[in-house]
């Protein structure tokens, strides 16, 4: 049942980590608040599931929705707090002014939720969620949380397949491409805010998911479940994995989740100090993300190069495809893929600098961008 | 109008720690390009030092002071030289994630060696002084002064020795600076001493005029400061002092106006609107922004 459990959180922890790739890895904002997103989904899946609030306690809503209903109600009000946090925060700011912006986007978050007890109960947080459906479902209580195990590495495997797709697709290399250089891609009439915020939409909701089936498997949320700096661990887990690389990043987090709760489950954990074990995990976590960036920022998986399908019956999924495609990337004859044109390919791996992926500047715009667009077109 | 002034002083005191913090934030920024995001630490390590140092020095609070500023200078100096150097050539936002692990490993060393639990000095606050129309204890007093001694000691050495002018040409242009025989990569170390010193002794007095802290001390008060240092426009350390004001009295008439637990939110909302419109600094205008955040 150890294993059951822990590989059920690793897995939910993937889905939320290929949300976070499509943000990071393909767009290469570096986005902080996105915990809050999973917080959001948590909490929203239990007020609209679990009843109205008994005296001491107080919470927004209290609806009696079905579980599945209710976390698809919770996505929809993250990717709307998304919408609005994406809209300030991806217009204008790039690097490192995005990555403060949605931290204190996070930061207010979580000292409202915290502090504002009518709307999710302040610190003592929400709870009830105790394995919905199963009474329905007859099942034992560990039938149960083998069931969970099996839909959360289902939807897992779905998101992969999405995510996958998406990578493949126009909309994919389009972001890699604006990632690569923003003013070139502007240049070539990609709307730079659109693509990423789009982006980052779509890997909010993947968050919002998260949360809804991390509600279910924890039956409990409260502020102390997602302080900020626990999204570091799914950063070092994309890093380990291999960033923009989908399969890379899934192998990452159970790498890094079951590999770390399993290694420094042997630690000291003297009584007298029951801090140490949690703090010396941080340290580690620490020490990876360091010690990853300096000497492989690639990770264990590369991302691969973007190549156009070719045409034909090219509906195969897998990163392992068209190994030809993949050594000559403008070499595309016809086929769906080709209206995209060949300004959004990437560069192939061999022109690329070590940090792949980070060549945006600060000083990197649209509205330059688009400057230049215009004058090139009287 | 007495309870605004009053508030206005407290802000006032607040800016003086916060100055101290977002210049050397700033100073950081200006000869490295990066965005220490384990600056915080740096002052959670000074205030633990000065924690730790109090009892031997019999209660004084000069001795303290000067050891949460050594324990900065040794913490900045440690982070230069082996991790920020170690990054060098790479972009701002990798080095800005290695400094966030960094950042998460010293918290969690100092809550292994401290606890997570809050510790407070024994210092005494003093009394409460009417001046004109503020309302101070002696350490707010005290915190006043030495930020603005502080601010002009910044000054002087950024503008009249050799050493600030090395400073301003690192700057500017670190590889231009080195081939005019400037020593670049040992003006940023000095830079980062400096820095390092500064911010000890912010964390030192911003956790005595708050009075208990966590191992969390500097981490919480980063966001301030990288507001405070964007409102004076970042790497541009006179008009940090500038930022580091607005910030302080804006955020303590909001939390005495509403809840003090919420003077992080409107931190937040003051960057966002900073970000949205004047990305370079107030003390500049917005048809001089040429480079946009």
């Amino acid at each position: 049942m150890y294993w059951v459990s822990i590989v059920t959180e690793a897995g939910i922890f993937a889905i939320l980590a290929l949300g976070l790739d499509v943000v990071w890895g393909w767009c290469g904002d570096f986005d902080l608040a996105f915990y809050g997103y999973l917080a959001l989904g948590s909490y929203m899946t239990f007020v609209l599931s679990i009843g109205k609030p008994t005296a001491p306690v107080k919470y927004i809503i209290g609806w009696h929705l079905p579980v599945p209903l209710a976390i698809v109600l919770a996505d929809i009000v993250v990717v709307a707090l998304a919408a609005i946090i994406g809209a300030i925060a991806l217009r204008n700011l790039r690097d490192i002014y995005f990555a403060v912006t949605t931290l204190g986007a996070v930061s207010a978050l979580y000292l409202i939720v915290q502090n504002y007890t009518p709307l999710f109960d302040g610190y003592n947080g929400v709870y009830g969620l105790i394995n919905p459906g199963q009474a329905a479902l007859r099942l034992t209580y560990n039938g149960y949380r083998i069931v969970l195990l099996f839909v959360v590495l289902g939807i897992l495997f779905l998101a992969y397949l999405l995510v996958q797709r998406l990578s493949r697709s126009p909309f994919g290399r389009m972001l890699r491409s604006v990632r690569e250089d923003e003013r070139a891609a502007a240049a070539y009439g990609r709307t730079v805010f659109t693509a990423k915020y789009r982006a980052y939409l779509f890997g909010a909701a993947l968050a919002g998911l998260t949360g809804g089936l991390f509600a279910i498997f924890i039956s409990a949320f409260n502020p102390s479940a997602w302080t900020p700096q626990e999204l570091l661990v799914i950063y070092a887990a994309i890093l380990v994995g291999g960033r923009g690389n989908p399969r890379g990043v899934i192998v990452g987090v159970f790498v890094v989740y079951i590999g770390f709760i399993e290694l420094t489950r042997f630690l000291p954990s003297p009584a007298s100090r029951p801090e140490f074990g949690p703090s010396m995990r941080q340290i580690l976590i620490g020490l990876l993300i360091i010690l990853m960036l300096r000497f492989r920022p690639e990770g264990i998986f590369r991302e691969r190069p973007g190549v156009d399908r070719v045409p034909g019956p090219g509906w195969r999924l897998g990163p392992f495809r068209a190994p030809a495609a993949a050594a000559s990337p403008g070499s595309v004859t016809a086929g769906p893929a080709v209206a995209v044109g060949t300004s959004t390919e990437a560069p192939p791996r061999a022109a690329q600098p070590a940090d792949a992926g980070e060549g945006l500047s600060a000083r990197g715009s649209a509205r330059e961008g688009h400057a230049a667009d215009d004058g090139s077109g009287q | 109008m007495g309870t605004f002034l009053v508030t206005v002083g407290i802000g006032l005191a607040t800016a003086a720690i916060l100055s101290l913090s977002a210049v050397a934030f700033t100073l950081e920024y200006a000869v490295s390009r990066i965005a220490n995001f384990a600056h915080g630490e740096f002052l959670t390590i000074g205030a633990y030092a000065a924690y730790s140092g109090q009892t031997f020095f019999h209660q004084s609070v000069p001795a303290a002071a000067l050891i949460a500023a050594a324990a900065g200078l040794v913490a900045a100096l440690v982070l230069n030289a082996g991790l920020i150097e170690q990054f060098r050539g790479r972009t701002g936002i990798t080095v800005f994630i290695a400094t966030l692990g960094a950042s998460l490993i010293l918290q969690n060393v100092l809550v292994i060696a401290y606890g997570a639990a809050n510790v407070s000095y024994t210092f005494p606050q003093g009394g409460l002084h009417h001046v004109g129309p503020f309302l101070w204890t002696t350490s707010d007093i005290e915190v006043i002064f030495s930020a603005l001694a502080v601010a002009g000691l910044i000054y002087l050495l950024l503008q009249r020795t050799r050493f600030g002018k090395a400073v301003r040409a690192v700057s500017q242009d670190r590889a231009l600076a080195q081939v005019s025989g400037i020593p670049a990569r040992r003006i940023v170390m000095q830079t980062w001493a400096l820095a390092g010193a500064v911010s000890g002794f912010a964390g030192f007095v911003l956790a005595d005029t708050i009075g208990t802290f966590s191992p969390t001390l500097g981490f919480s008060f980063l966001l301030l400061t990288i507001t405070a240092t964007v409102a004076g426009g970042i790497g541009r350390p006179y008009a940090t002092f500038g930022g580091a004001l607005i910030v302080g009295i804006v955020l303590q008439i909001a939390g005495t106006y509403t809840s003090s637990a919420y003077e992080l939110v409107f931190a937040f909302l003051l960057l966002v609107l900073l970000m949205l419109f004047r990305p370079n600094g107030v003390f500049v205008r917005p048809s001089a922004t040429a480079v946009r955040a």
